[in-house]
């Protein structure tokens, strides 16, 4: 067997690489799971170098539970309601942009005018927003963050769908034109299904940005509709540099999404890059 | 074709189309006219002040600083990033096995939620006998002030920067490389070229594109940057981690000055525009 020195040094690359993509996650799984005198310790093999215990996500839940479920479930509410919202009004655009075409704006227009939306730095809308939930009365409900997350995310939805919708083939629809449907049945008997895994993909997609967005659900809430991630920022200060309980609700934080990234596998590369671009296998 | 006589094509794009001008499109002008006002929360009277909240845009210490921090951790990252993850997809095509336990492992860099990033710096990166430093000093080498000295804090925020989004540009990269056509490839071998030579005549130039695409999204979200900086050290230590959307975030909802946070938000957003301009038109070339 012939071993190339470039390809030991890729070889060495590539561990050091996973070294440091992994090193500071590991480090905090294995602080949630050590006894407070052991955090302080440079010591990283359970049983061998420290007795593991399930006593920091056990004592987490029974301190400051009922506030970590009240989080979660809003952050899991308004990630469902963004994701719904965002997908349902994707799946009309996407459609209309697939197949329509426009003449006074072009489809190209309104793709920019979608993509722009994503130039848009989130602060500059922050403020005037947050002035309109004042107005309305909605500060602090899960509304009022539902409706933020899903206009940031939006040209997502509309674009990934438009990119699924364009991969069937248009014979298929003409056929269900020519026996009399209409274009409003056709989407639904006939182009949603055949798009039903991108649409699960766009809804799971948005509510993972919606997990993990930060600035609008910082602003919007105030108590009853706060985040996971709003609630754990906070800890700093609530938890002071008790370390095992941070590492804790790190991992309650970035469990889901992570989870939901490696299902999501195959649609991510067109998830992040608005349907531009489309991984492989 | 059917599709062309449906009174469909305007009822199916008009609710994405108003929702998004109601939800951003109005807050937007809204912020323009804010912006020429001393709106203030708690003050009864709004006046008109004119362009004068712009002026003070370009007298205000603490906006050359956000501009100075933005522009560092942007300038720095984003190359970073590009290079890094380019290289990672290049150097995992030698070892296709390892590639796909990279594609899995990087995915928990890339759907963290950033504000659990943030909090690995108090985490990860604590002074005393952290993991980090903890293994820099068995080595042998000095300890480094992560978070408390304003010099090297902005480093540690860059590097966690680095460490969310090299996953993304490795996956996209992947998925460009594998859009070059392996014919291109097969001419070089018979030509005998050597590895480098095949990296900068043909997959650089091919790959271009698609790494302008990746720079975009980088660019536009470096820019934003607010989660990291401001969860880990609330823009500090002083305000040499306070980058532009931390300190527009702490004038307009603690100082509640929302006249002058309104008119630097109108500035910043020209910035963005300006510097992902181009860019956004050769995203927009894959629409076709």
């Amino acid at each position: 067997m012939k071993i190339s020195v470039s390809k030991v040094v890729a070889f060495i690359f590539l561990i050091v690489s996973v070294f440091f993509f992994l090193y500071p996650v590991y480090w905090i799984v294995i602080t949630s799971f050590k006894f407070p005198k052991d955090v302080y310790t440079l010591t990283f093999i359970p049983y061998l170098q420290f007795m593991p215990t399930p006593n920091n996500w056990i004592g987490q839940f029974e301190e400051a539970g009922r506030e970590i479920i009240k989080c979660l479930t809003n952050s899991l509410i308004i990630g469902l309601g963004a994701g719904a919202l965002a997908t349902l009004l994707g799946i009309f655009a996407g459609y209309a942009l697939a197949r329509f075409r426009y003449k006074r704006w072009t489809n190209r227009d309104i793709i920019m005018y979608f993509l722009s939306l994503r130039m848009l730095p989130p602060i500059v809308v922050a403020l005037p927003f947050y002035i309109f939930i004042f107005r309305l009365g909605l500060l602090d409900t899960q509304l009022a963050i539902i409706f933020a997350h899903a206009a940031f995310f939006l040209p997502y939805s509309v674009l990934v769908l438009r990119d699924s919708f364009r991969q069937i083939p248009a014979e298929v629809e003409e056929a269900a034109y020519v026996d009399g449907c209409s274009t409003w049945k056709v989407l639904t008997r006939v182009a949603l299904p055949l798009v039903a895994p991108s649409l699960a993909a766009v809804f799971i997609l948005v509510f993972t940005f919606s997990w993990n967005e930060f600035l609008f659900a910082f602003i919007l809430s105030s108590e009853r509709a706060t985040t996971f991630p709003v609630f754990i920022a906070g800890s700093l200060h609530a938890a002071g540099v008790y370390y095992w309980v941070l590492s804790v609700r790190q991992l309650l934080a970035i469990g889901p999404p992570i989870v939901i990234g490696i299902i999501l596998q195959k649609w991510i590369v067109s998830g992040l890059t608005l349907g531009a671009l489309r991984g492989g296998r | 074709m059917a599709y062309e006589r449906s009174r469909a094509r305007y009822i199916f794009l008009i609710p994405a189309i108003g929702y998004v001008i109601v939800l951003t499109i109005f807050p937007l002008i809204y912020s323009v006219y804010l912006s020429i006002t001393n709106y203030s929360f708690g003050k009864p009277t709004v006046e008109i002040v004119g362009i004068g909240n712009y002026v003070n845009v370009f007298q205000d210490y603490r906006v050359i600083n956000g501009l100075r921090v933005t522009l560092w951790i942007t300038g720095v990252a984003v190359p970073v990033e590009l290079v890094f993850g380019l290289i990672l997809a290049v150097v995992t095509g030698l070892f296709p096995r390892i590639q796909t336990i990279f594609r899995i492992l990087l995915l928990i860099p890339l759907f963290s939620t950033p504000v659990a990033i943030a909090l690995m710096g108090p985490n990860v990166f604590y002074e005393e006998g952290g993991p980090v430093n903890g293994v820099l000093m068995s080595l042998g080498l000095p300890k480094v002030y992560w978070l408390s000295d304003p010099n090297i804090a902005i480093w540690t925020v860059t590097l966690l920067d680095i460490w969310q989004w090299t996953p993304f540009v490795f996956l996209v990269s992947l998925a460009g490389l594998q859009g070059i056509p392996v014919e291109l490839y097969e001419a070089a071998k018979i030509d005998g070229a050597s590895g480098y030579q095949v990296f900068i005549r043909i997959t650089l130039p091919q790959m271009t594109p698609v790494l302008l695409t990746i720079l975009f999204f980088r660019l536009v979200d470096c820019l934003r940057i607010f989660d990291l900086p401001f969860v880990m050290l609330g823009g500090g230590p002083g305000i040499s981690t306070e980058s532009f959307t931390v300190y527009i975030y702490k004038l307009a909802f603690r100082g509640f000055n929302f006249g002058y946070s309104a008119s630097l938000t109108i500035f910043f957003l020209l910035l963005v525009l300006l510097s992902s301009n181009i860019l956004i038109r050769r995203l927009s070339r894959y629409y076709v």
